[in-house]
């Protein structure tokens, strides 16, 4: 593991990362999803892709790495280019789980690889709805320390800045991003997804003009069972831009 | 004999210190032995013998067995009506941070509780290698050359390559890397200071023979190891090391003059002396053109390197009947009461 500061807006993040297979010359960044960490991706794909060097980022506020002040998704993704442009890694094929997903679509990468990414907005079902304005209305009657009730699994715990940064990316919705992105995306599924569900997939897959959407037998973390498959998938990807 | 035995601790060496204390459990079997375990928020809990296994401390089993509190002279296990104490002689194996830099020692001290272990002043010296460094050009023993980089500090390193970098203050190989050209050094680097703000730069030296001691003092003698001359590739990394801690079978001696062995033993004792006293150690030299160099003292090695002993029961009971007092102060009050009778009252 190793950490690197870098500034961004006036504050300072220390990014934590490790490099697998250091002295190879095309660059696989893999980002994870929200309240996860680097160690979870290294340990599904690190035995895979030798051909790569791989770059397992934890992104501001996760694992080692820092964050000091609310983000949206694009300051994420500005701090992991200004990341990327310390270490000279290269934006050859960047891989995002869920969240991480988004911050990829953002850099712009010459592969884009989407595992069960988030980024298209789903209307929050009226049970969501209803808790959201329950509380609010005990908030209102000073009954803010029945929270706890309330918020989604993913954002106890958080720290102010985090919790403001997930009600900032969490209703984003990155249709138009999709649409205009350029380059060779892989959506790898989960079938049974239900936190960023296939019909997502399709809709990125149909937004996005040079993509192939592979679905998998599993949930929101298939890919950890399918690590071998998808790495093929990606190398494959990866040596089709290679043809002219 | 009885022996308590203290491990965990807030540290990069948590997990290693877990391992050191199920190897020592077997290594010291038919002493009476007592395990509290120091978690990484610092409460000590008194664990059951019968769970001394990794999988309590990782599953968080732990927190269900007894907590422990200090009071002078002993751990205390306080109960409904009246509390248990532990007071036996503790054998400090937290490695790392708290253990080996001093903590550990200082609150053991304050409590006059009595302990094999480095004293504050020896912990100081040996945990971070930059002291280590000054305490070799004091005691006149060889080292090799260095350079200390501080983090957000722009510095031109003047070694040249290969050279290893290492976080000043860390034991086990972690963050440490051989770096044979500039594209190896900005990672290198990020990956030391990511546990210490303090790095040192060494010459990767090339040929190197390695050779480790390890000794202690008893009734006023160093009572030394076998030499080992470790098996590496090109150095230990943290999972190779890992797994040194946990074996068990005798090492071979290594295959060196008697000169060039009492010339490490002469060297160890030149360190040990005057600072050491109360720990069993391990000093690893490189030996270059027949010179002699330190390159680090583990002031509580890895399983209390009981694999370099030959009788390591006798070699802990005999170091801990001979702990250094640590001399109490009396306060009598003799100078208030002169001034108190002076004035009259």
């Amino acid at each position: 593991m190793a950490i690197k500061s870098i500034q961004h807006n006036q504050h300072t993040f220390d990014i934590s990362y490790e490099i697998v297979n250091p002295d190879a010359k095309v660059d696989l960044i893999v980002l994870h999803g929200w309240g996860s960490n680097k160690n979870l991706m290294k340990q599904t794909f690190s035995p895979y892709m030798d051909a790569f060097r791989h770059i397992y980022i934890d992104l501001p506020g996760f694992g080692n790495s820092t964050c000091s002040g609310a983000l949206n998704t694009a300051d994420v993704a500005r701090i992991v280019e200004l990341f990327m442009i310390h270490i000279n890694a290269s934006k050859d094929i960047i891989v995002g789980h869920s969240f991480g997903g988004k911050v990829a679509l953002l850099l712009d990468p010459k592969v884009l690889v989407l595992v069960a990414s988030a980024g298209i907005y789903t209307p929050k079902p009226l049970k969501v709805k209803a808790k959201i304005a329950i509380f609010k209305i005990f908030k209102f009657f000073g009954f803010s320390k029945l929270r706890s009730l309330f918020v989604a699994d993913d954002a106890k715990k958080l720290n102010e800045h985090m919790y403001q940064t997930f009600k900032n990316v969490v209703n984003e919705d990155f249709a138009d991003e999709f649409s205009k992105y350029n380059g060779k995306a892989l959506l790898c599924w989960g079938d049974k997804d239900t936190a960023t569900p296939l019909s997502s997939a399709k809709m990125i897959d149909s937004l996005i003009k040079d993509s192939v959407l592979e679905v998998y037998n599993g949930d929101h973390y298939f890919f950890m069972k399918n690590a071998q498959d998808v790495s093929k998938k990606i190398e494959a990807t990866f040596l089709k831009t290679l043809e002219h | 004999m009885k022996l308590t035995i203290l491990f965990g601790g807030a540290s990069f060496e948590h997990e290693i210190s877990i391992v050191s204390a199920i190897t020592l459990k077997e290594k010291l079997s038919g002493f009476d032995l007592n395990f509290i375990f120091c978690d990484n928020d610092h409460t000590f809990y008194l664990i059951d013998s019968s769970k001394m296994k990794a999988t309590t401390f990782s599953k968080g089993e732990h927190k269900k067995m007894p907590q422990l509190t200090l009071k002078n002279g002993a751990f205390a296990q306080k109960g409904m009506f009246a509390s248990k104490e532990y007071n036996d002689v503790v054998l400090n194996l937290i490695h790392g941070g708290d253990g080996e830099d001093g903590t550990v020692a200082a609150l053991l001290d304050f409590f006059s509780i009595k302990y094999i272990g480095p004293r504050v002043d020896a912990s100081t010296f040996s945990y971070d290698k930059r002291y280590t460094k000054w305490l070799c050009e004091a005691k006149d023993v060889k080292s090799v050359k260095y350079e200390i980089l501080r983090a957000n500090e722009h510095k031109n390193i003047t070694i040249p390559f290969p050279m290893i970098i290492k976080p000043a203050s860390l034991g086990s190989s972690i963050g440490v890397s051989i770096v044979k050209d500039e594209s190896q050094l900005d990672y290198a680097l990020d990956c030391a200071f990511e546990y210490d703000a303090n790095v040192i730069v060494e010459p990767f030296l090339k040929g190197v023979k390695e050779y480790n001691l390890a000794g202690y003092m008893a009734d006023d003698k160093i009572h030394f190891s076998i030499v080992e001359e470790p098996q590496k590739e090109e150095f230990l990394d943290f999972e190779k090391k890992y797994m040194d801690f946990s074996r068990s079978e005798q090492v071979l001696k290594a295959d060196i003059s008697e000169e060039l062995v009492l010339r490490l033993k002469t060297t160890f004792e030149r360190v040990y002396r005057g600072m050491f006293e109360g720990a069993l150690i391990r000093c690893d030299f490189f030996v270059v053109n027949n010179e002699v160099y330190l390159n680090e003292i583990n002031p509580i090695p890895g399983s209390m390197a009981n694999y370099l002993f030959e009788d390591f029961k006798s070699s802990i009971e005999a170091l801990s009947s001979s702990l250094p007092d640590s001399k109490g102060v009396k306060v009598t009050y003799d100078y208030i009461h002169s001034i108190s009778s002076a004035k009259g009252k």
